[in-house]
C-alpha cells in the first residue's frame, strides 16, 4: 500500500520528466539547426506542439539526440539531473559555446500535471530559441558538438542498472574563468521549471 | 414510574421494550415463553415499586415471576449485584448463538452502533416477535388512553413493558446501566415511538447515556470523553497521577529522612516485601458480595452477546477454568459456561487502590507505588524482626478494609520480591531469604522475569533457554553481545536473582497523552478532525490535571492494512499499520488550540483516507512543570525584563547619536521602519513602543540580549537605532520624541471625525487606531500646525501630511478609500517647507526600508503600498504603474513601462535606496527560478539609466549583487556590464 501511494505520488514528476526530454530532444536540434553545424538539408520542417520545429534527416544524428535525451529520462524522473547542455567545440577541443537547460524538478509536488499549461510554457523556449541566433557565436569550421548533462549527485551504482550507462567524459577542456551567462528563456510551470541560457567564455578567458 | 424515566409501551417492540411486567401468566406463555418475551425478563410489578422506593435500579432477577423461577431453574443465577445477565438471557444466547448468528450479523450492520446484549437476545428472536405481537396486542389496546399518571399503576397490573431511565442507574451504581436500556439507534428513536406508540425514554436520560447509544466515533458526540470513562487502561494510567498528588508529600518524607540510603543499602541486608492485591478488578467489584466469592467472575466492559469483548480480569475460580485477560468473552463462556461477567466500577477501584496505599504508607514511608494494586516497600530501614510477621499484617489489615486480599512476597531484592509473590499467589505469602534465592530461579521460566516480553523470549527460546538455570550458564559477555549490552546485562543479572534497583521514589510520567483504539470509525475528514479536537481537549485536560505542559507533541494513527477486513473484536481496530508523527515546539503547553492546530498539521502529513482511520493518538512529552515554566518565562524572557524596565524616553539618546552617527556610515544603510500592519499591531499588545526605548540602553545591551529583543519586535529594533542615529545626526529641528511618537495627523479634526465615520461599521481594531489618531491631535506640536496653510477641505491638503504609520495599520479597504480621497499632492509649494520635507522622509523611510526580505510578500506585493505612500512622486508612479502592468508581478513589465513614462524626475536619496532594496529582494527572488526575469530587468534598467541619474545610481547599486547572486546560482557572470 505504502509503495503503491509513493508510485502515485511520483506520478506528476514521471509525467513532467516525460514531456520534458520530449521537448529537449526538440529543443536541442533546433539548436543545432540554429548553429548551421550541418547544412540546412539534414533537417526537415516539423510541428511540434504547434510550433514548426526542425528535425534531424540523418538517422544517426536523430538517433544521437534521441537516446541521450532518453537515457536520461530516469535520472531526470528521480530530480538527479540538474543541467543538460549542448556544448560546442572548436577544432581543439575547447568549448565555445554552451547551451544550458536547467532543470529544476519539484519531487514534492503533489497534485495532477496540467499537461497544457506545460507544453505552453516549453513552446515558449521553441519560440524564442530561433530568435535568439544574435546572441551566439559564430562557430569556427572543423566545430563538434555533444550533449552533456549534469548531476545534482551521481546516481548510487547499486540503485539501477542504467548508472552503468553513464559516460563520465574525461579530460575536457575547461574555461578558467567563469563564464558570461546571457538568459534566452525561462519557465516556471509545477512541478517543473526550465531555463535555457547560453554560456560564453569570459572576456578574460585566456586564448587557447 | 414515567418520573424516573420509564417507559410503558403499548405494543411490543424489540426495540423499545426491556422488562416484560406481570403478576401472572398463563400456562400457554409459559411454555412458550420465549416466543412470548422475546428473551425479555419478565419481571414481577413489585420490582417497579421497589425500584422506586429505592431510587436505583434494583436487580430484577428476584423479581422474577415465580412461575419462571421455577421454569429456569436449572440455569445458574445470578446474586443481586449480577445486573444483566440473567438467567433468561443467558438461556437465549446459549440456545441462539448456533443458529441465529448470520442474523445478527445483519442486524448489527444495520444498526451503525453497537448493539448491547438485550437488543442482541431479541434481535435474533425475528420470527418470533410477530407471533408476539399478537399476543400481547389485545392487553394493550386500551392502555393508549390512559394518562400518564396512571401508567405505573396499570402496568402493574397489566402485561406491559418497562424501560427504565439509564439516568436512575447512573445513579445506583457504576457503569453497566448501559446493558439494561437497551441501544438505540438514536435516529430511529422518535419514529418508532410514533409508530409504536411506546413510551420513549427521555431525551436527557439519551445525554447521560451516550456511552450507550454509541459505541463508535460515528455515532456518538461525546465518543472521546466516554471512551476514557470506560476505560480500564485509561483509569490505569491516570491512577498514577492520582496517586502522586496524595501522596508525594509523604513519598518526599521518606527521601529527606534517608539521605543516605544508598550506602545503607549496600552496608545492610535489605528486605523489600512486593505487595500485589489478587485479581484486583474483580475482587473490587465483588468484595461486597460474599455469594459470588467462590464463583467465575470476570470483568469486562461490555457483556455483548457476541462475545468479542475482552476480558480484562478474571478471578482465580475462573482461572482454573482456563479463562485468562485478554480473551474474548465467547471464549471464556465456552470454557467456562457459569461464568459472570462484570462491569468495571472504578469509584470503587478508586476506593480501594488509595485505602490499599494508606494502609503501605502507615507501616512504611518507603513505597514504590508500581500500579493501582502493586507496590514495593522497603522495610530495611524499619529493622523488622521478623519480615514475615510484618507482612501478614499488612495482608490482614488490607483483607479487613478493604474486603480484597493482597499476596505478598519478601526478599531481599526486587526481583526475587516479585517472584516471591507470584508463588505466593493467590492470598498468600511467601519468602525467599537470598540462600534460597537459586533454587527459586533455577526453574523459573524466563518469561517470569520482569523486562522480558514475547520477543526476548522468543529469542531465548530460540537458543534453547526456557528457565533462568539454563540462562545462567551463558556467560554476561555472549548475552550482551546477543542482546545488547543494557539486555544481556540485564539477564544476566536477574537470572541469578542479582536486582541493584532500589525501592524508589515515584517516577514521574515521561508523557501525558490519550489513545483511543477503539470504536474509532469515520465517514470523512470532517469527522477526523472533531475526533482530533476532543482528543486535543483530553490531552489538554491530563496536563492541566497533572500541572504539566508538553513540549513534543505527537500524533500516532493506526490505519486500517488495505487487506484486513472488519476486525473480529466488534469496533476494535484490527490489522493495522502504525503511523506517528512529532513535532517538537519551542515552547511548552498545554493549550488545545495549540494542540489543535499541531495535530492538524501532523494529521495533514499521513496523507489518510478517513476510513481507513481505526485508532488514533495524541501525546505530549517532553513535560515541563506549567509552574516552572511559567517561572521561568517570567524570568528568561527578556519581554518581561523589557516592560518592567523603566520606558525612558529618547532624550538621553540625542547626545550620543551624533559621535555614534559615524560609527554607522552612510544613510543607505540605515534601514529603519515600522514594518507594515499587524506584524507591529502584534507586538504593541506586549512590548512597550519602539520610540519608548530609549537607544542609548539598548545599544550597551551585550549583543545577545540585543538580538534577542531585536527579535520580539520582528527585527525592527536594529534599524530602529541606526535610523535613530541617523536622525539625532541630522539638522532635525523637530522635537524626537514628537517626530516619532506623535503620529503626523492634520490637525483637522473633521477629517479624522470623518474617517472614524467611515470606519463605524468596522472591527473594533481599527477604531482603535482611529482613536489613537484623535489622541494623537492635541499633542500635534504648535510647528506643523504653523506650517500648515489654513484650508476649508475636510482633506488634509496632502498625502504627505496623513501619518503613514496609521494609515499602515487601517484594513485594506478603507486605506484605498481614504487613500482616493486624498488629492496626491495638491499643494506643491507646502512640500517645498524644508523642515517638514525632512520629517516627512524621516517618517517613509522607516516604511520604505523594510528590512526583511518580504517586500515581494503578498498581493499586490507590499512594496506597492509602501511605495503609494511614498512622498517621493518617482515612487508613487511606479507603485500606480505596477498597477497598470501586465503580467502582473513582473518587475520587468513595470519598468518597460517606466520606459514609456516622460518626464523622469529625480527622486533623491531616498528613492534609490527604496529602488535597490526592491531590486535586491527581487533578485533573491527570482534568481533560482527565472534569470531570464533578472536579465531582462538589468537591460531595462540599463536603457533607463540613460534617462536618468537615479536609474544609474540604481543599477551601479544592484550589479554587483546581481552579479554575485548570478555567481553563486550559476557559476558565471551576466552578459552585462557597468556603465561608467
Amino acid at each position: 500500500m505504502e509503495r503503491k501511494d509513493n508510485n502515485q505520488a511520483k506520478a506528476p514528476q514521471g509525467e513532467a520528466a516525460r514531456i520534458l526530454t520530449e521537448f529537449l530532444e526538440v529543443a536541442i536540434t533546433c539548436i543545432i539547426f540554429l548553429k548551421g553545424v550541418y547544412p540546412h538539408g539534414a533537417f526537415e520542417r516539423r510541428r511540434y506542439m504547434n510550433v514548426v520545429v526542425h528535425r534531424a534527416r540523418h538517422p544517426q544524428l536523430r538517433d544521437y539526440i534521441h537516446s541521450s535525451v532518453n537515457g536520461l529520462l530516469p535520472f531526470i524522473q528521480k530530480g538527479l539531473v540538474e543541467r543538460v547542455v549542448v556544448i560546442f567545440f572548436d577544432n581543439e577541443d575547447f568549448p565555445i559555446e554552451r547551451f544550458v537547460f536547467k532543470v529544476n524538478l519539484n519531487l514534492s509536488y503533489g497534485s495532477k500535471v496540467e499537461q497544457s499549461d506545460l507544453e505552453f510554457s516549453l513552446r515558449s523556449f521553441l519560440i524564442k530559441l530561433p530568435v535568439s541566433e544574435s546572441l551566439t557565436k559564430l562557430l569556427p569550421r572543423g566545430c563538434r558538438w555533444e550533449i552533456t548533462a549534469y548531476f545534482r549527485a551521481l546516481p548510487e551504482a547499486s540503485t539501477s542498472k542504467d548508472s552503468e550507462l553513464i559516460w563520465i567524459p574525461t579530460d575536457t577542456k575547461q574555461w578558467q574563468q567563469p563564464p558570461l551567462i546571457t538568459p534566452i528563456k525561462s519557465m516556471n510551470s509545477e512541478p517543473l521549471g526550465v531555463q535555457l541560457y547560453l554560456e560564453h567564455p569570459s572576456l578574460s578567458e585566456p586564448k587557447p | 414510574m414515567l418520573k424516573y424515566g420509564g417507559r410503558f409501551e403499548n405494543y411490543f417492540s424489540r426495540h423499545h421494550v426491556t422488562h416484560i411486567i406481570c403478576s401472572n401468566l398463563p400456562d400457554s406463555k409459559i411454555k412458550n415463553l420465549r416466543s412470548f418475551s422475546g428473551g425479555l425478563p419478565v419481571v414481577k410489578p413489585t420490582w417497579v415499586l421497589e425500584s422506586v422506593a429505592a431510587n436505583k435500579l434494583l436487580s430484577w432477577i428476584p423479581y422474577q415471576l415465580d412461575q419462571l423461577a421455577s421454569e429456569t431453574k436449572k440455569q445458574p443465577k445470578l446474586s443481586a449485584f449480577g445486573f444483566k445477565s440473567g438467567p433468561v438471557l443467558d438461556d437465549l444466547e446459549e440456545s441462539i448463538s448456533g443458529q441465529a448468528v448470520p442474523q445478527s450479523g445483519i442486524a448489527t450492520l444495520r444498526t451503525s452502533c453497537s448493539l448491547e446484549a438485550n437488543i442482541f437476545g431479541k434481535a435474533e428472536c425475528t420470527e418470533e416477535v410477530e407471533e408476539c405481537h399478537s399476543v400481547s396486542d389485545d392487553p394493550f389496546h386500551p392502555n393508549a388512553a390512559e394518562s400518564a399518571d396512571q401508567a405505573p399503576t396499570y402496568c402493574m397490573e397489566n402485561h406491559c413493558e418497562v424501560e427504565l431511565d439509564a439516568a436512575v442507574v447512573v445513579q445506583s451504581d457504576a457503569g453497566y446501566h448501559s446493558h439494561i436500556s437497551p441501544c438505540q439507534d438514536p435516529k430511529s428513536d422518535h419514529n418508532d415511538c410514533l409508530e409504536d406508540h411506546i413510551i420513549e425514554e427521555s431525551s436527557s436520560s439519551k445525554t447521560i447515556r451516550p456511552s450507550t447509544t454509541g459505541h463508535s466515533t460515528l455515532s456518538d458526540a461525546n465518543f472521546v470523553e466516554n471512551y476514557f470513562k470506560f476505560s480500564r487502561l485509561h483509569f490505569i494510567g491516570t491512577w498514577r497521577n492520582r496517586y502522586r498528588k496524595r501522596f508525594l508529600s509523604s513519598a518526599n518524607g521518606f527521601k529527606d529522612m534517608n539521605p543516605s540510603r544508598n550506602a545503607f543499602a549496600t552496608s545492610q541486608k535489605t528486605t523489600i516485601i512486593h505487595v500485589d492485591m489478587d485479581c484486583f478488578f474483580v475482587s473490587v467489584v465483588i468484595r461486597k458480595h460474599s455469594d459470588l466469592k467462590d464463583k467465575p467472575v470476570a470483568v469486562c466492559h461490555s457483556d455483548n452477546s457476541r462475545g468479542t469483548a475482552e476480558i480484562s480480569s478474571a478471578n482465580y475460580p475462573a482461572r482454573n477454568h482456563g479463562v485468562k485477560a485478554g480473551m474474548f468473552i465467547r471464549d471464556a463462556k465456552a470454557l467456562c459456561p457459569q461464568l459472570v461477567i462484570l462491569p468495571y466500577n472504578f469509584d470503587a477501584y478508586e476506593e480501594v487502590a488509595d485505602q490499599f496505599y494508606d494502609i503501605l504508607h502507615k507501616h512504611c514511608n518507603k513505597v514504590q507505588a508500581v500500579s493501582c494494586d502493586e507496590a514495593f516497600i522497603d522495610v530495611t530501614d524499619l529493622r523488622v524482626e521478623d519480615p514475615e510477621l510484618f507482612a501478614r499484617a499488612i495482608r490482614t489489615e488490607i483483607h479487613e478494609t478493604t474486603g480484597c486480599t493482597a499476596s505478598a512476597g519478601i526478599a531481599g531484592s526486587m526481583l526475587m520480591a516479585r517472584v516471591a509473590t507470584r508463588i505466593a499467589k493467590p492470598d498468600g505469602l511467601c519468602y525467599i531469604p537470598s540462600e534460597k534465592v537459586d533454587d527459586y530461579l533455577h526453574e523459573l521460566p524466563v518469561k517470569a522475569l520482569p523486562g522480558i516480553g514475547h520477543v526476548l523470549e522468543e529469542k531465548l527460546k530460540k537458543k534453547q533457554i526456557n528457565t533462568c538455570g539454563q540462562l545462567r550458564l551463558i556467560s554476561k559477555e555472549s548475552l550482551q553481545k546477543d542482546f545488547g549490552v543494557k539486555t544481556g546485562d540485564m539477564l544476566w543479572n536477574f537470572s541469578r536473582g542479582i536486582d541493584n534497583r532500589l525501592v524508589g521514589v515515584f517516577q514521574e510520567s515521561k508523557s501525558i497523552g490519550a489513545d483511543v483504539n477503539w470504536g474509532v470509525r469515520f465517514n470523512d475528514l470532517n469527522d477526523m478532525k472533531d475526533f482530533l479536537l476532543k482528543l486535543c481537549k483530553e490531552v489538554s485536560l491530563r496536563l492541566q490535571g497533572c500541572g504539566l505542559k508538553g513540549r513534543t507533541i505527537t500524533l500516532k494513527i493506526k490505519k486500517r492494512r488495505s487487506d484486513a477486513g472488519e476486525p473480529v473484536k466488534y469496533m476494535g481496530c484490527g490489522d493495522c499499520e502504525n503511523l506517528s508523527r512529532s513535532v517538537t515546539l519551542p515552547m511548552a503547553t498545554d493549550d488545545v488550540d495549540v494542540f489543535q492546530r499541531i495535530t492538524a498539521q501532523l494529521f495533514g502529513y499521513f496523507h489518510i483516507d478517513a476510513r481507513d482511520i481505526r485508532g488514533a493518538g495524541l501525546q505530549a512529552s517532553k513535560l515541563e512543570s506549567a509552574d516552572r515554566n511559567m517561572r521561568g518565562h517570567e524570568k528568561y524572557s527578556i519581554r518581561s525584563w523589557l516592560v518592567s524596565s523603566p520606558a525612558r524616553k529618547s532624550s538621553m539618546a540625542k547626545g550620543k547619536g551624533d559621535q555614534l552617527y559615524s560609527d554607522i556610515g552612510p544613510p543607505v544603510q540605515a534601514r529603519g521602519s515600522f514594518s507594515g500592519g499587524e506584524a507591529y499591531v502584534a507586538h504593541r499588545a506586549t512590548l512597550p513602543a519602539l520610540h519608548d526605548l530609549d537607544v542609548g540602553v539598548i545599544e550597551s545591551l551585550p549583543p545577545e540580549v540585543l538580538s534577542e529583543i531585536n527579535d520580539l519586535y520582528a527585527g525592527e529594533l536594529i534599524s530602529f537605532i541606526s535610523k535613530k542615529k541617523e536622525k539625532n545626526a541630522g539638522n532635525n529641528v523637530m522635537d524626537e520624541e514628537q517626530s516619532l511618537s506623535n503620529p503626523l495627523v492634520p490637525p483637522n479634526k473633521d477629517f479624522v471625525h470623518n474617517v472614524a465615520e467611515k470606519i463605524k461599521s468596522s472591527e473594533k481594531e481599527d477604531e482603535q487606531y482611529i482613536n489613537k489618531m484623535i489622541q494623537g491631535l492635541p499633542e500635534t506640536s504648535g510647528s506643523v500646525t504653523a506650517l500648515l496653510p489654513e484650508t476649508d477641505s475636510l482633506m488634509p491638503s496632502s498625502l504627505s501630511q496623513v501619518d503613514s504609520s496609521v494609515l499602515q495599520q487601517l484594513p485594506e479597504e478603507l486605506l484605498a478609500d481614504v487613500l482616493e480621497s486624498l488629492p496626491a499632492h495638491r499643494r506643491p509649494d507646502f512640500m517645498s517647507n524644508d523642515v517638514y520635507l525632512d520629517h516627512i522622509r524621516d517618517q517613509t523611510g522607516a516604511i520604505d526600508f523594510l528590512p526583511s526580505n518580504n517586500l515581494w510578500v503578498g498581493n499586490p506585493p507590499r512594496w506597492v503600498d509602501n511605495f503609494r505612500l511614498s512622498s517621493c512622486q518617482l515612487l508613487n508612479r511606479i507603485a500606480v504603474l505596477y498597477n497598470k502592468s501586465s503580467p502582473r508581478g513582473q518587475f520587468s513589465s513595470v519598468l518597460q513601462l517606466i520606459m514609456s513614462e516622460y518626464p523622469l524626475d529625480d527622486g533623491g536619496d531616498d528613492a534609490v535606496n527604496c529602488l535597490c532594496e526592491l531590486m535586491k529582494q527581487y533578485i533573491k527572488l527570482k534568481i533560482e527560478t527565472d534569470v531570464e526575469e533578472i536579465y531582462t530587468c538589468s537591460c531595462l534598467l540599463r536603457r533607463l539609466t540613460s534617462r536618468s541619474e537615479l536609474f544609474l545610481q540604481v543599477y551601479n547599486c544592484i550589479i554587483p549583487h546581481l552579479q554575485a547572486a548570478v555567481g553563486e546560482t550559476y557559476g558565471g557572470d551576466l552578459n552585462i556590464c557597468f556603465i561608467e
